[in-house]
């Protein structure tokens, strides 16, 4: 059993609660043990670290602490919560003043940010540590016959100093694991590209234009849904998809699973156990 | 025995060509040439242009990397034609041996590789993107300005921009909408901010956070990625930001308001409070009309996030809180220190 740090994002306690819900039903059968961190807070989602640089760093700070003190790899199926505290985490190792300034609040806690931990996403634990093959033994129903546009989202690829798994302009890992699930993978320009979900509150039309952009092209590849490891790239793709087709006058519409819910059906799970009955579009 | 290395063979480059006085659409011509391995991508497009078709036209100058005028897509990312090798991008083609060239996106073609920069240029004036001297103009020439070693490394990455818009054209929100100011606009911008030499900071921040300013951007990282500089721009986003939080607050505008709410929820919740965003970033009425219909599709499919109340808030929050507020007595302090520094 390969035992996580997992780090509770705030949009998996409220409005994509399936994510959570379809890892909790198959993480041990691929031999995962993710030990949730309750005491975890929001990572800022990529704007504490300009409204309050010191804060950004003592949140995030604590939450890889406080993965440290169990000794094990913080991970996160969040791409902004991972951009955000890896992020921070850079910061950190490459400031000896910000890490003693963060460890002298922390210490009051019994924490303390050493760096010894890893930020990791639940996409990269997947391939490095359990492994595509090992995973692909485990498959009860595969994916065969499904056409799968798979849609990175930014925080996993961008900045590739900061995250540098991927190479941005041709990501690979998630187009494995469709592979890997029996699926078929669609080829489509706007699959490293962005889901528009930052600006949605701020500038929505133009939020609504780049999901537009992306959903109609994989529409247009006849795909028979879209998959994700970002449940914000979740969010605008799925709950604002009406929205933003309307507003680019789109007629067709396309059903989008998160990374957890398509590795759950391959391993055998029920949409219903999966909770893919709570999408928008189904 | 050394190995055999290839070091000379046909590519094929497939060229957007537009005419705007004969053609309606741009389509592609392809050509194929002999290359030789170390050859840049502008390197084979003046062979084209010399020895195949003359009526080919792509701007460029220096040829090394220093000027900006050879922006383009090569194989469907902005770059330098100069700076990138014919070899690197044979490895990237979609079809084998088949390099596509096109012009950079988000700005109107004139011909085949030629896109307008003038719109560009616009918003740099609109924006004031100059140093705009603290010192009276009869003063000129009387007194030195000394920058520090420190302030200039504030800067010093985003000098490098040459302005070869290969940014504008990845970014994603410009290509939502073109009167969005755009990365190099916004780094230009920080960078005069940060000047002490320069005193028209107030009134550019003030037009930065107007409609389709600074607070459009989506942080979807593609204008860094695509920097021919490797310029970090999204710190000089982020630095317009947080500038504009301390120095106006978050006042009028919908952008900091949002941002405004995660150092607002994190103290009292550990987490987001997301029922509550929409309305606490642009108002109950604009809620009611752009969600309200959404809503009832959330709700029935208990897709809503839960009420302020109803939010668990973080195990051990009370320390949490306490360790927070110390962080903003820091805070606190070092803006006091920073204001007797600069006040001396």
């Amino acid at each position: 059993m390969k035992r996580y740090a997992y780090y509770l994002s705030c949009i998996n306690e409220s409005m994509t609660k399936e994510v959570d819900k379809s890892i909790d039903l198959w993480q041990e059968d691929l031999g995962i043990d993710f030990v949730k961190l309750h005491e975890s807070t929001c990572c800022g989602g990529s704007n504490l670290d300009y409204v309050s640089p010191k804060h950004f760093a003592l949140v995030n700070g604590r939450n890889i602490a406080l993965a440290e003190k169990l000794g094990l790899d913080l991970v996160t199926s969040c791409n902004t919560c991972l951009l955000t505290i890896r992020s921070a985490k850079k910061k950190l190792d490459e400031s000896g003043a910000l890490r003693d300034e963060v460890n002298g609040i922390l210490k009051k806690e019994g924490l303390e940010y050493k760096g010894t931990s890893e930020v990791r996403h639940l996409l990269w634990v997947l391939d490095e540590d359990i492994g595509f093959e090992t995973i692909g033994k485990k498959i009860k129903v595969p994916l065969t016959n499904y056409k799968i546009a798979p849609f990175y989202g930014c925080h996993i690829l961008r900045p590739s100093a900061i995250l540098g798994k991927d190479n941005p302009v041709e990501p690979t890992s998630l187009d494995k694991l469709i592979e890997t699930l029996g699926g078929k993978v669609v080829p489509y320009e706007h699959k490293n590209k962005c889901c528009g979900f930052h600006t949605l509150l701020v500038a929505e039309e133009e939020s609504l234009n780049v999901a537009a952009e992306a959903l109609g092209e994989a529409i247009e590849t006849n795909a028979d849904f879209i998959v994700t490891p970002c449940p914000l790239c979740h969010t605008v793709l799925d709950s604002y998809q009406a929205k933003a087709l309307k507003q680019a006058n789109i007629k067709k519409s396309i059903p989008v699973f998160h990374l957890s819910e398509m590795v759950g059906l391959a391993l055998g799970y029920t949409p219903r156990q999966l909770g893919i009955k709570r999408h928008i579009v189904t | 025995m050394a190995e055999h290395k290839e070091e000379m063979r046909d590519v094929t480059f497939r060229i957007n060509r537009f005419n705007p006085h004969v053609d309606n659409r741009s389509y592609f011509d392809d050509y194929t040439i002999p290359v030789e391995r170390g050859i840049t991508v502008l390197r084979a497009l003046n062979y084209i242009k010399e020895h195949v078709d003359a009526t080919i036209s792509f701007r460029a100058f220096c040829q090394a990397g220093i000027c900006g005028s050879c922006g383009m897509r090569i194989n469907g990312i902005s770059k330098l034609a100069c700076t990138t090798q014919v070899w690197d991008e044979l490895e990237r083609c979609k079809v084998a041996n088949v390099i596509k060239v096109e012009p950079l996106r988000n700005m109107p073609l004139i011909k085949d590789l030629i896109v307008d920069m003038d719109p560009m240029v616009d918003k740099m004036k609109k924006y004031s993107n100059w140093v705009e001297s603290i010192m009276p103009e009869e003063k000129m020439g009387e007194k030195e300005f000394l920058i520090s070693e420190e302030e200039f490394l504030e800067y010093d990455k985003a000098t490098d921009c040459i302005l070869c818009a290969s940014c504008m054209s990845e970014c994603s929100i410009l290509r939502a909408h073109k009167e969005y100011v755009g990365p190099a606009i916004l780094l230009k911008s920080y960078r005069m901010n940060v000047d002490s030499r320069d005193g028209a900071h107030d009134m550019r921040i003030a037009e930065l956070v107007k409609d389709h300013g600074v607070w459009d951007c989506t942080h979807c990282y593609r204008c860094q990625e695509a920097c021919v500089k490797s310029i970090p721009i999204m710190d000089g986003i982020h630095g317009v930001r947080e500038d504009a939080m301390v120095s106006r607050g978050a006042k009028d505008t919908s952008g900091a308001k949002h941002a405004e709410a995660f150092m607002e929820d994190i103290p009292k919740k550990g987490k987001l409070i997301e029922a509550t965003l929409p309305i606490r970033t642009n108002g109950i009425g604009w809620t009611l009309k752009n969600l309200l219909p959404m809503a009832f599709k959330m709700i029935l499919k208990r897709r809503t996030p839960p009420p302020p109340p109803l939010v668990k808030p973080a195990k051990g929050i009370k320390k949490f809180r306490e360790e927070f507020q110390e962080m903003t007595d820091h805070v606190r302090r070092d803006r006091e220190d920073h204001k007797n520094k600069s006040g001396e």
